[in-house]
């Protein structure tokens, strides 16, 4: 599988990871969560060592314990709560989706058309200033609740 | 003839409460964090971002806190457009939005985390009551213009809403300490406590003492000019027994003494002791929240002392209680839409010697409802409505003489209120807000009920007793009005605003003046009669401009002007003693300045404020308007950090400009240092 890199921005991370603890449940102690990337992607493999090498990710009350997951071998989301897909995965995307809706994975990803395309839950954008987009659709299909408070400052698509 | 006693001053409005319409359980810290910006429920009842409120707000950010030159709230809120501060003596504050600023000044709603401080007694603020530390404040909602519609009665010109940090944050302790010129000296001290799994505990004490300011000898001086002394320890449980569910306890108690002016500009010794208790709880659901709560303000005030030259008064006591109870849903309509529904009752209840009984109560039902529209991205429209009814009555046997029959005190009434708004996102990062409403602000306690024989300084033979007595026919204070604001961001570091708005006070509510208008009355005895009135109409227009901007990694600046017109169609003052034409600033400009590098930070503020005159007491016991000169008033911070502690040196019209505090009674130079120390 072949995925053509895009020029979306880096994810937010810091932003992204409050978005974890926004979740209901609230998320608490250890929370396992995957970088998603492509092998030979520069793109994508660059945003995925960003996001590996941030350090510590605190989302309210627990922590983000980090593995990347090759987009060709999906399998190893299991256990995991919480995958950043990270950017020029298109092509990828519905596999994503499928994965996440099996294993109940809040997906988050700076890629604006995965959300639209309701494969993904969650996309932030940075600039101007901070937009978080949210997929109903997606989110229903992997079982992921967030606080009303949170979803009424958000845009919901 | 003159009113021997603060009695005279027991005018002005005051107004009953509405409680806060905020739904659900926000973490306004982790929502801020996450959003970039502030986020408020004050507007619309709804979490909002600050950029996309459609109303005027300002949120001032414990940073900001932290880094201002203010040590109290109505400092903190001085600097920004439209916002009047009056501190007319060491303790004694009032804080208008939009013109119209008095000694007791009402319409203006002040709430901590959605419970009121606002004192029904009077229809008032006390500053030097709201049993919060500076150390505990997340951020000072500001919301200009009326919000009746969410809040109910008496948020008829702004709403102010302190919201206080999470008790369910790490364990955390934070003592501060100040001591300054004029005896200044401030204690504090908040902890925040995990208690076991999703249960937290936030207890705060604070301790603070000033003397009072000198008096000009043209002005009627007290013969005690004690200064203030205030005391306050309050304690918050916060607790999620679900995982979609959040329980809030709140208690506290505080004390507060100082000298204050009243509505007639009478120097007065007042003691307040106030109690306040509540239980909020929350949920989510799947398809929005709700929210209910129940809460009690009980206040005790010795009341009015006057020793002041022929002026000789012991303090009148007076019980206040007010309860609560509310309850309401947020609703997600589609996907970006909301529908906001609340009920709420309140019950209010005044209790004194100094009343037509021994008892005057009120109970307000409320039914609210708000809708938020999001048709297109760039556009959002929000309708908000509200229906009070008012039922007003007495308890225990009348006193006579008296000005009234009890039947004229079984009185009813139903106000609608109401806010509409529209935000319109243009190209280039520009937004032009046009909202409106109507907002009431009804008479208080005092207004309704106080019954006080006046004794003249001079016995006069056969002249029957006088008495200043409420007015239970007093018409609720209607408020109208509209505003059309432009935000624009001129860069990724610079803002702007402009704000035109038009506001009209219909029934103004005004205490007998000097010339005391009295008629007869028989009812169980010959008195004269003077009282409480509806003394007309007024309006404010115009302009607020407010711009800021950051440079480069360590400067941040913020300017705002002010223009305001006022015009009265009032009584005369010495009918009735208001005066909002003269008392509002028609010019008011601030800079502000901060620079932060390593360990270091300074916070300047220029506030510029034209001339006024406000209401005072003569030396010769009567009142008229003193001019209070313009004012160029420079107040400066600087502060270092070492280690957990923090260094801090204020100076507070450094200038020393007299009008600065825009009181008859001249402005004063003070100087401040302080540590603050957290772990």
């Amino acid at each position: 599988m072949l995925a053509v890199p895009t020029a979306a921005a880096d994810l937010n991370l810091p932003v992204a990871t409050r978005v974890v603890s926004f979740l209901q449940p609230t998320p608490e102690g250890v929370i396992p969560a995957a970088v998603i990337y492509e092998p030979g992607n520069a793109a994508s493999e660059a945003e995925a060592a960003s996001i590996e090498h941030a350090g510590t990710l605190v989302a309210g009350k627990g922590t983000l314990r980090l593995k990347r997951v090759p987009v060709g071998a999906l399998g190893g989301l299991a256990g995991v709560r919480v995958a950043f897909v990270t950017s020029g995965l298109r092509e990828a995307h519905a596999q994503i989706a499928a994965a996440a809706s099996r294993q109940s994975i809040l997906t988050i990803t700076s890629d604006m058309s995965c959300v639209q395309a309701g494969h993904c839950a969650v996309a932030i954008s940075s600039s101007p200033r901070v937009q978080i987009t949210v997929s109903r659709s997606a989110a229903k299909a992997a079982n992921v609740q967030f606080g009303s408070a949170f979803l009424m400052l958000v845009k919901e698509i | 003839m003159r009113p021997c006693v603060s009695s005279a001053g027991f005018s002005l409005a005051a107004i009953l409460l509405a409680t806060a319409g905020t739904a659900q359980s926000v973490d306004y810290a982790a929502l801020q964090a996450t959003m970039g910006e502030p986020v408020t429920t004050s507007v619309t009842g709804k979490p909002q971002r600050a950029s996309e409120t459609p109303a005027s707000i300002e949120i001032i950010t414990r940073d900001q806190i932290e880094r201002s030159p203010a040590h109290d709230v109505p400092g903190l809120l001085k600097t920004y457009a439209g916002v009047d501060v009056n501190r007319w003596l060491a303790g004694q504050t009032d804080v208008a939005v939009r013109g119209g600023v008095q000694t007791y000044n009402p319409r203006l709603l002040v709430l901590v985390n959605g419970r009121q401080v606002y004192l029904d007694h009077y229809g008032m603020t006390d500053w030097n009551l709201l049993g919060v530390q500076l150390e505990e404040i997340q951020q000072i909602e500001l919301v200009r213009g009326p919000a009746t519609a969410l809040f109910g009665f008496n948020a008829a010109s702004a709403v102010i809403n302190i919201i206080t940090v999470s008790a369910t944050q790490a364990s955390s302790l934070v003592t501060a300490g100040e001591i300054g010129t004029h005896g200044y000296s401030r204690l504090s001290a908040v902890t925040t406590l995990p208690i076991g799994h999703n249960v937290g505990l936030r207890l705060s004490a604070g301790h603070q003492r000033e003397n009072e300011r000198g008096f000009p000898a043209n002005q009627a001086s007290p013969s005690d000019k004690s200064g203030v002394k205030r005391d306050e320890v309050d304690a918050t449980l916060e607790a999620s027994p679900g995982a979609r569910t959040h329980l809030t306890i709140n208690g506290g108690y505080s004390t507060n003494h100082q000298l204050e002016l009243l509505p007639t500009q009478v120097p007065t010794r007042q003691d307040y002791e106030a109690m306040v208790g509540g239980v909020r709880a929350d949920r989510d659901t799947d398809w929005g929240s709700v929210t209910g709560g129940v809460y009690a303000n009980w206040l005790d005030v010795h009341f009015g002392a006057v020793h002041s030259g022929a002026t000789n008064f012991d303090a009148e006591q007076l019980k206040n209680r007010i309860v609560v109870a509310d309850a309401s849903a947020l609703v997600r309509l589609g996907l970006n839409n909301v529908l906001r529904i609340g009920a709420e009752y309140r019950n209010n209840r005044l209790e004194g010697e100094a009343l037509f009984t021994p008892r005057v109560h009120y109970g307000v039902w409320s039914g609210s409802a708000m809708l938020d529209l999001h048709p297109t991205d760039k556009l959002a429209l929000t309708f908000a409505g509200r229906l009070d009814h008012f039922s007003l009555g007495t308890g225990g046997a009348i006193r006579l003489p008296a000005a009234n029959e009890v039947s004229d005190y079984d009185r009813k009434f139903t106000r609608p209120s109401f806010n509409a708004a529209a935000l319109l996102q243009l190209g280039g990062a520009g937004q032009i807000r046009i909202n409106g409403g109507l907002g009431y602000q009804i008479p208080s306690l005092i207004d309704f009920g106080v019954r006080i024989p006046i004794i003249p300084l001079v016995p006069i033979p056969g002249v029957p007793t006088i008495l200043l007595t409420g007015a239970p026919d007093l018409r609720p204070v209607a408020v109208w009005s509209g505003e059309i604001g432009y935000t624009k961001s001129l860069s990724d570091a610079t803002k702007l605003d402009v704000t035109v708005f038009y506001s009209k006070t219909k029934n103004a509510i005004g205490s007998p003046g000097e010339a005391l208008t009295v008629t007869p009355s028989f009812i169980g005895g010959f008195a004269l009669v003077t009282r409480f009135a509806n003394a007309g109409d007024f309006r404010t227009a115009g302009v607020e401009l407010s711009l800021n901007g950051i440079v480069g990694p360590h400067l941040s600046w913020r300017t705002n002007y002010s223009f305001t017109d006022t015009q009265e169609h009032l009584q005369p003052i010495d009918v009735l003693a208001l005066a909002p034409g003269t008392t509002t600033a028609r010019h008011k400009a601030n800079i502000e300045l901060g620079y932060r590098q390593d360990r270091w930070f300074a916070t300047t503020v220029l506030r510029y404020t034209s001339a006024t005159h406000q209401l005072g007491d003569s030396a010769a016991g009567q009142v008229m308007l003193f001019k209070v000169e313009p004012a160029l008033a420079w107040d400066q911070k600087i502060g270092v950090q070492l280690g957990r502690a923090t260094l801090t040196l204020t100076g507070e019209n450094v200038t020393g400009a007299s009008g600065a505090a825009g009181s008859p009674i001249p402005a004063d130079r003070r100087i401040l240092a302080g540590v603050k120390f957290g772990l």
